[in-house]
């Protein structure tokens, strides 16, 4: 089952393209990793995806939920915003800086979402957050400020944030590169966690053996085009494009 | 002898002195709490017209700001207080209710409207401090704008704006003797009044000590207010 797909979509800043002609989908479960050098749209593309920015034309939708496309009248055209706010309740973020709300406390960044935008009921909610601080090694530290925590424990902070509304679909935007390397792996072993229970998730990252492990397919993605995709394993060992074997290459080198 | 009945004569002024200022003290106290119940939410609705994405609503409130803090308070309080005498020919006493005189409520009305204009720019330089992430955060959690702006975005604000806001509390604390141009008893008319009678410059000093006292009351209640704040970075 599709949880998620893009078609044919576009986006530009100004005169600048920065997507052209995108399409993919991501099933329910599947993990995909989507690499490509600097520049290269990833980041407009999850944008995009989480209604962050708008799209110029194509097709935006999560499962049955359509919330861009072409409308009646033959243009392409965004949903109402109960639609939107429908889309919002099955996609979720984690930012490549975290984005931590800094006066509320750990347990608070995590309940607040579900109790005033989805009106579960706050010990509902309370009950689930700590099951995910568990989770997340951090039940320690519910109480405690983001500032109070390092970069790997705020990120894993986001994680559950955006686990605690049950996404159907999680997409996360380099969710490792502004922490320290020894940071790094503390978090790629919670995605790798979040893998094994079928989370369905897009990961856009710089670490390849970290996808080539994770992720069951890899899409690379260069100047606004998906160059290449593929099983994880496979386009990492051998590329079949020049444009993805010359980015390969410049990263091992 | 002399000197000691002299000193027995100024000490027997000096306590009903005291209670006159103290009194006065009482009607600047009221001017400053109503101007800050009043101009602390005047000023933030104001903000958000200052920000809003109506062209026509923006250029409003910009020109409100500017005509506020452009022209002196005084000058403000005698277009209040006059205004509906010379512009609609109303009868000052008709406008007094609730035995409140108009005179007093329109000290109250000039240093709201003047107060939230100073307040107003102090919002919208706190809430344009706040980084684009958490709007972004709030939007992909599904909150809505009201909710981003009362539960994630103005929590944060006043945060940071607590140090501008105790600088202009603390020049209203003194502003507030600027009620003397429309004759309303606040301390510095009774100083002022009593020091002519009298030819004594004793009531200005102590009043001085008063508005002092009062600021170093108002100073303190704000670093309480901050350090409380201070739980987050
Ligand atoms: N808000 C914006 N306004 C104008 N141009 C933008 C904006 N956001 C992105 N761009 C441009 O779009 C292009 C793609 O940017 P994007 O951030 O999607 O790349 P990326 O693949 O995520 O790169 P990186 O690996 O460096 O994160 C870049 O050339 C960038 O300058
Ligand atoms: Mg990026």
């Amino acid at each position: 089952m599709q949880v998620f797909q893009v078609s044919h979509l576009s986006k530009s800043f100004k005169e600048h393209q920065v997507l052209c002609d995108i399409s993919m989908s991501v099933n329910e479960g599947e993990v995909v990793a989507i690499i490509g050098p600097s520049g290269s749209g990833k980041t407009t593309l999850l944008r995009c995806a989480t209604l962050l920015e708008r799209a110029d034309g194509g097709e935006i939708c999560f499962g049955d939920l359509c919330v861009a496309g072409v409308d009646k009248n033959g243009s392409f055209a965004y949903a109402d915003k109960e639609t939107l706010k429908k889309a919002h309740q099955r996609c979720g973020l984690v930012f490549q800086n975290f984005n931590l709300f800094p006066h509320m406390s750990v347990l608070d960044n995590i309940i607040d979402a579900p109790v005033h935008v989805q009106h579960i009921p706050r010990a509902e909610a309370y009950a689930e957050a700590m099951q995910l601080l568990m989770k997340m090694g951090l039940l320690d530290h519910a109480q405690a400020y983001p500032c109070e925590l390092s970069g790997g424990q705020q990120q894993r902070i986001a994680i559950a944030r955006a686990l605690a509304l049950h996404p159907d679909i999680l997409f996360f935007d380099e969710p490792t590169s502004a922490l320290d390397p020894e940071l790094t792996q503390e978090i790629l072993n919670v995605i790798r966690g979040l893998a094994e229970e079928h989370m369905t998730m897009v990961i856009v990252t710089h670490e390849m053996d970290f996808a080539a492990q994770v992720a069951d397919r890899i899409v690379f993605m260069a100047d606004g085009v998906i160059v290449e995709e593929g099983e994880a394993k496979s386009l990492i060992i051998s590329p079949r494009h020049a444009r993805t074997k010359a980015f390969l290459a410049g990263l091992n080198r | 002898m002399d000197i000691l009945t002299i000193g027995l004569e100024k000490t027997a002024q000096l306590l009903p002195l005291t209670l006159e200022l103290l009194k006065g003290l009482v009607v600047s106290a009221e001017i400053f709490f109503l101007t800050l119940i009043f101009a602390l939410p005047l000023g933030l609705l104001v903000a958000l017209g200052r920000m809003s994405g109506s062209v026509i609503l923006r250029n409003i409130f910009r020109a409100y700001i500017s005509i506020m803090r452009g022209t002196p308070l005084m000058l403000q309080l005698f277009v209040w207080f006059f205004g509906p005498y010379y512009l609609f020919n109303i009868k000052l006493n008709e406008l007094s209710f609730c035995g409140i005189e108009y005179r007093f409520s329109a000290v109250i009305i000039g240093f709201s409207l003047n107060y939230a204009a100073y307040f107003a720019e102090i919002y919208r330089g706190g809430i344009e401090s706040i980084a684009k992430g958490q709007y972004e955060a709030a939007y992909v959690l599904g909150y809505t704008r009201w909710q981003t702006f009362i539960r994630i975005i103005l929590p944060q604000v006043i945060k940071r704006i607590i140090p501008p806001v105790t600088n202009e509390v603390i020049t209203l604390v003194k502003d507030t003797s600027l009620a003397f141009s429309l004759s309303v008893l606040e301390m510095f008319t009774v100083a002022k009044e009593i020091s002519s009678a009298s030819s004594s410059m004793l009531p200005f000093v102590i009043a001085g000590i008063f508005y002092y006292i009062f600021n170093i009351l108002v100073a303190g209640g704000m670093a309480v207010i901050e350090k409380k704040l201070n739980y987050y970075r």
